[in-house]
């Protein structure tokens, strides 16, 4: 095990990489044919100056700087969340709306969109669970990790989505008929404040995201679940958001013999 | 009194390890081996894993120099990993209903001590020693849980993936030498 054989890879991890590679091509074509600001043209009568005379010429010029830049190293930098470290609704936005429509180059279907809009969100959660365990429990003599379903849930809608987005969920809910089925309720998500979702991708849910995240938090801590988010739009909040967990039957197992 | 410390990923593949040699003398724990028990195995072809295991010191090049590290009975690199994977069991049977994080003396293989770092991501820190050395254990597994966390906020980084880092490697190694 400790030899350097073929790590098994989590699934998870890959999907976003492996299985769109034929469809890949075809959107890059079409990329490529448009134009773009951030690109230079293709036909462009100024050449793009090559990248290795670039840097001569500025090393002729100050020989010495381009030595002694040391880039700043990720072990030296804090973890802890100062006021600078928040990151603006607008610009998150942005980067959103861009991961947004680079999965939807690479899906099709409303179902595929959101399983990689839920992938994408996973990876976040993992390291947002572990950096966020460490901003409460990291100066702390005994630090705990949470061991209860109920404890975790409650958890999450409060403490978490306070610290990752700024308020807390509306509502933490029981399904009454299924005993394995939890519901985080969220009015109005800041995440999906500005999308709007048009008539043919019918039930989409770019809170799938946040799905996500739950779902990565919840494995972490050894609560294996299936979540997905789902739109219940009502009178007072069209924009209402469900994230629904099924938890794993193991799980319900645990907890019983735990009581 | 040399220390190794394993970093196992979720789907406990070893990502990180390190064998650390003290230079701090603590009286080493005494107990009585399971060699006193077993018939001496010298002619099989698996000898050396097991006088290794069953813990007989004196084999071939088991004695100890100064300084240098033992190499020989129970001191072996496999045995090393075994006693480390063997204890995983006892890890995941306590982290169901134990809450804490650090997992002291959870299990003890010969002359080695088990103890274990749980991280809230299930990334399990195991640390094999030989003295009970709770308090500086307890510290240098907080600052391991640090460098990893910088470790996987890089996103760069798959959590099943060794960490070839150099400054990882030598923070840890700076933070080994402080506390154990």
């Amino acid at each position: 095990m400790y030899t350097s054989g073929q790590a098994v890879v989590h699934p998870r991890l890959s999907v976003l990489s492996t299985s769109s590679l034929p469809s890949e091509h075809s959107s890059l074509g079409t990329a490529s044919s448009t134009t773009r600001f951030s690109l230079p043209p293709s036909g462009s009568s100024t050449p793009v100056p090559m990248p290795t005379s670039a840097s001569t010429l500025s090393l002729s010029k100050t020989p010495m700087t381009a030595v002694n830049l040391v880039r700043p190293n990720i072990y030296d930098r804090p973890l802890n969340k100062t006021r600078t470290s928040e990151v603006s609704l607008a610009a998150f936005t942005f980067l959103f709306s861009e991961m947004i429509q680079y999965t939807q180059k690479r899906v099709n279907g409303v179902a595929d969109f959101e399983r990689k809009l839920n992938t994408l969100g996973y990876r976040m959660g993992l390291k947002m669970l572990e950096l966020h365990a460490w901003r409460t429990e990291g100066t702390s003599k005994a630090p705990k990790r949470e061991t209860r379903f109920l404890t975790v849930l409650s958890t999450i809608g409060n403490v978490m989505w306070k610290a990752f987005f700024g308020r807390a969920m509306d509502a933490i809910q029981k399904s009454v008929t299924k005993d394995d089925e939890f519901m985080l309720i969220e009015n109005d998500p800041a995440i999906t404040k500005f999308i709007s979702i048009s008539k043919d991708m019918g039930s989409l849910s770019c809170s799938a995201l946040t799905a996500g995240v739950v779902e990565a938090i919840l494995d972490g801590l050894g609560f294996p679940a299936r979540v997905t988010a789902h739109n219940v739009p009502t009178e007072a909040n069209p924009n209402c958001t469900t994230i629904l967990i099924k938890l794993d039957r193991s799980v319900l197992d645990r907890e019983e013999a735990l009581k | 009194m040399s220390h190794h410390l394993f970093l196992l990923s979720p789907t406990d593949t070893p990502i990180y390890s390190l064998a650390h040699q003290s230079t701090k003398s603590t009286a080493p724990s005494s107990g009585s081996t399971l060699s006193s028990n077993l018939p001496s195995w010298s002619t099989a072809p698996f000898s050396g894993t097991l006088t290794a295991l069953s813990g007989a010191q004196s084999v071939g090049t088991a004695s100890t120099q100064n300084g240098a590290p033992k190499i020989g009975a129970g001191q072996d690199r496999h045995v090393i990993q075994m006693i480390a994977n063997a204890s995983l069991d006892v890890i995941e049977e306590m982290m169901v209903s134990n809450s804490a994080m650090y997992l002291k003396s959870i299990d003890k293989f010969n002359e080695w001590t088990v103890s274990a770092f749980v991280t809230p991501g299930n990334m399990k820190f195991v640390l094999l020693h030989e003295a009970k050395n709770d308090e500086g254990i307890r510290s240098f597994f907080m600052e391991v849980w640090e460098l990893y966390v910088k470790t996987a906020m890089n996103p760069f980084h798959r959590s099943d993936r060794t960490i070839r880092s150099t400054v990882f490697d030598a923070r840890v190694r700076a933070s080994a030498k402080k506390w154990l």
